[in-house]
This record gives C-alpha cells, structure tokens and sequence, in this order.
C-alpha cells in the first residue's frame, strides 16, 4: 500500500497508508500520533496541522489557498514548506511523500 | 461519603444532574477516568486525556449512537472481536443514523469533505456585515426597552438567521423553520426517556433543502447551497442530492441550540465573575478568551457517545466490542489532572485553554465551531458597543452569588433554558 512518512516533534518517524481521499492531517491523527492537535478538525481555521513537506514533493501538492496562507502567517514556525495537513487530500501518487510536524505555537 | 457508599445518580434521567452535571461528575471522579455506570450499561468516560484519545480513534469506536446516547441497549446481541459489520447493519435502528455526525469511515470522509469548505474564514469574513447588522438591530431593539431575555429573544433568532444567510435559505422560509424549531422538543430529553431525541424539525426542513438544492443544481449561484450544490467528493463522484439534503439540514439545524446557548452561558459569566465586564469593555480582544474559557467550563454539549465496534483499550483498560460510552466533554474540560486545581474556576487565559474538547476533538470535531466563535463575538461587541451596563435581572434570576436558573432539559445541552437582562444605555 502507499504510504507517507511522518516525523513527530521527538524525530520518529512512522510509516502511514495512504487511504485516497483522506488529508493528511486525517491520517497522521488516525495513526494515533499525538502531537498533531488538529483542533479544529479540518476547517482551516486553527493552524495547529502544521507541517513541514519535503522540499521536492511541494509541488505535486494542491496549491494554497488565501486562507491557509493567512493562518499559517501567524505561526512563528513559518517556513517556505509549511502546509497545513488538513488541506492536503492524499492520493496514492504522494507516495514517499515526507513530512514533519511543525513547532506548536503557544 | 465514599465512592462505594453513595447512590449512583441517573446521568440520564435524574433533574438533580441536570441542574448540576459537574457535581455528578466530580462525585464519579474518584471511580476513576473510565468507569461502569451502575443505572446503564456503558462506561462513563470523565477523564480528558481518555476523552481525547477515544475521540482520536474513530477505528475502534464507531459514531452510531452518537446521538441516540448510551443510554439505551444495542439492537442486536455483538458476535466476536469486530462488529462493525453489525453495527452497519443496525444503522436505520439509530436516531440520526442518517446524519454526518453518526456516519463512520469512508462515508464520514467524504461527507465531511464537503463541510470542511462551509466554515472556513474567509467565508465568514463575508458573512460578519450580516451578523453585526443585524445583531446590531436586536441589540438595539433589546436596550430600547430596558432589557430582554436573551436566549429566546434574541440568541435564537440570531442564530438561525445568520446560518440561514450563510446557507442562502430564502428569507420567507426563515422564520418557518425557526418556529418548527421551537416548537421542538430539546435533542436528548430527560423529560421524555423513550424517545428523547426527535427529529421531526429536521424531516420538516428537509423537503425545503431538497426544494433549494435541486434550484442550485439547475442555477448554481455563490451563495453554500449552491456550493454544496456543485461539489464532488474527494474521488470526483457527485453526492446524492438526499445526502446533501441532510447534510444541509444538519448543518442548519446543529448550531441552532448549542451557538444560542454559548450566548447564553457567556452572558451569565460576563455579568456574574467580578470585574469581567468592565475587562472586556475595557479590552475588546479578550473576547475570544472568554469564549474559550466558558466553553471549557460550561460547554454547550456535555457529553457526546461512542460505541467500541472492536476489541480495544482506553488507556489499559480493555474495551470490548459492543461496549458503549458516554464520552464526557463537560467532565473532561474540568478534569484536574489537564486542568490543575483550579479546574472549576474561571480564569481568563488560562494557559492551553485552546485544547478544551468543548467542540469535541478528531474527525468529528463540530465543523460549526469557527462560525459559533465568530457569530457569538460579533453579537458581544453589539452588547459593548451599546450599553454601559449590562445586569442580570435579580427579579428573575435572585441576587449576585444566590441566582437560580433553568437549564435546558436535556442530557445532550448544557445551556440556560432563558436569562432575563437589564440593559442601560
């Protein structure tokens, strides 16, 4: 099955199938890893999915829409990879794809 | 008294709890995070940590009873270490089986696709000129005449007309469903055991949704039905128009009570904790504070269910399944091992306050949080803007530190049933 790596906040990195059509903020919080808060449960509207993508995957991704663009600019963690996994819709050609959670913002 | 001695009271049933859901949960407490109850069949769940992680882990626990609650034994006997297949089965069984917030996996994923573009800040960005107007005009209305009563007179209008104007429900039909609504017996009556969630506002509104959503289908415009209208699933396939007649009735429907209550229990704290109102007069930006706080401290839902559909584990405990639970969000948001002492004390900015579970947590958070935030907020600077001070009547409620107040009937809300205002200019 295609998978996707995830790097929690410690630096361990689990391996993920990829369900089509799930985001990856559903699957990283579906395999139990906790220090993705994702309280708003996908409505992009809290910027707590924050991840980093590898650099050279970025680009097979669904382009940033204004609203993520602006939660993501109040995060002091912001860096030219940032995504916000609840806007990121896996399909099994994201397989490989890495990705490592982002500092929480108090 | 000990935990081993005292009467088990009924969550369910009992008024006492109903008036006081925290007490209850504070006598569980000592039982433990994750307990049997004694008057049903289900484990209570109280602690926040095993509230998350339940929430967390829509693999072993399935949404079916979500609605209908633990209170009432499972339609068929379970068979084996996985009835997911049962549970499936036994869907039309459940109050609310048909709606988004019962539905598990793939189907969940795919309906839910659909909401998580309704509520998203920029779309209510555009909708804050209709909130403040019109919460400005009720506002205006209300100090005319000295005071209101806030939950009825104004937080439910309110309520339904803002969702009503996101949603693009035409203006004619508003004030029908928001009678039909009224009308309605509360979700999860203690007043009403057998059958304490009725959904005959819902079926009502449901040949209307359909009326519009087959017009947007045809016209597609800009407003969320048409949106909902010309959506696909995240695998491209389009939805059922049924499908999306109740999504769109829920979504219309599940915010009415809970958003009008926040209003509600917002109100009572502002007035009741010493010095706040002037604090938020004073500062308006700690408005969005205080929201987190009451809805740690006084939620509008307390509780929401689960049934376990595998063998699992909450915590070390084993869960086997069949099993069902009440997960406590009210309890959990007052738990002292999250919380610390201080649990059922207000406290503005209250460090990690933003992970409350108030609006639950995982695939099923309520999807309307961010609109409740916004409309709840909107009408509160309404109330700021336009009064010097806001008191709440001792005629009705009794004095500051000896009030009394009726809460909805309802082992689902937690919310004040009216809260009567004195308003000066």
């Amino acid at each position: 099955m295609p998978h996707v790596h995830v790097t929690d906040r410690s630096g361990e990195e689990s391996a993920i199938d990829i369900r089509p059509g799930t985001t990856l903020m559903q699957a990283i919080t579906d395999a139990g890893i906790a220090d993705l808060l994702a309280l708003c449960g996908g409505q992009c509207s809290c910027a707590t999915c924050h991840v980093y993508i590898q650099d050279d995957a970025l680009a097979e991704l669904s382009p940033m829409e204004q609203d993520e663009d602006d939660l993501l600019a109040c995060s002091s963690y912001r860096k030219a990879n940032s995504r916000l996994a609840c806007q990121l819709r896996l399909r099994d050609d994201h397989d490989g794809l890495r990705a490592s959670i982002a500092p929480e913002d108090l | 008294m000990t935990a081993q001695t005292f009467k088990e009271r009924d969550y369910f049933t009992d008024p006492t709890v109903l008036l006081d859901p925290y007490g209850y949960f504070e006598e569980m407490r000592p039982r433990g995070p994750v307990c049997q109850l004694e008057t049903h069949d289900c484990l209570l769940i109280s602690g926040f940590e095993e509230c998350v992680e339940v929430l967390r882990n829509p693999a072993d626990f399935s949404s079916l009873n979500s609605l209908a609650s633990s209170a009432f034994p499972l339609p068929f006997k379970p068979e084996g270490s996985d009835i997911s297949e049962q549970i499936e089965a036994h869907r039309d069984k459940y109050v609310g089986g048909d709606l988004v917030v019962t539905f598990d996996d793939a189907h969940h994923t795919n309906v839910r696709s659909l909401m998580s573009r309704m509520f998203t800040p920029s779309r209510l960005k555009a909708n804050e000129v209709f909130m403040r107007d019109y919460a400005g005009e009720l506002v205006r209305a209300a100090v005319a005449g000295g005071g209101c009563e806030l939950v009825n007179q104004i937080a439910t209008p309110y309520v339904t007309m803002v969702v009503a104007d996101l949603l693009g429900v035409p203006a004619e039909d508003r004030t029908r469903f928001e009678e039909k609504i009224a009308a309605g017996q509360t979700v999860g009556s203690i007043e009403n055991p057998d059958a304490p969630t009725d959904m005959s506002a819902v079926e009502f509104m449901g040949a209307y949704f359909y009326g519009y959503l087959e017009e947007r289908m045809a016209n597609p415009g800009t407003d969320l039905l048409s949106e909902l209208a010309t959506l696909p699933y995240p695998d491209g396939t389009k939805p059922d128009i049924l499908e999306l007649v109740g999504l769109a009735v829920f979504m219309f429907a599940a915010g009415q009570d809970t958003s009008a209550k926040l209003l509600g229990n917002s109100m009572r704290y502002i007035v009741d904790v010493p010095g706040l109102q002037q604090q938020l007069r004073d500062d308006r930006t700690l408005i969005p504070w205080l929201l987190e706080e009451v809805l740690r401290l006084e939620g509008s839902s307390k509780a929401t269910h689960r049934i376990a559909r595998r063998d699992t584990k909450i915590g070390d405990r084993p869960v086997p399944a069949g099993t069902q639970v009440i997960v406590a969000l009210a309890a959990a948001n007052r738990d002292p091992r999250r919380w610390g002492d201080d649990a059922n004390e207000f406290k503005l900015k209250r460090p990690g306050i933003k992970q409350h579970i108030a609006f639950g947590r995982g695939s099923h958070t309520c999807a309307g949080a961010p609109l409740a935030r916004a409309e709840v907020t909107a009408i509160l600077n309404q109330f700021f803007d336009q009064t010097s001070d806001i008191r709440i009547s001792a005629e009705k409620h009794g004095k500051p530190g000896a009030r009394h107040y009726k809460f909805e009937p309802s082992f689902i809300i937690r919310g004040l049933e009216n809260l009567y205002l004195e308003l000066t200019p």
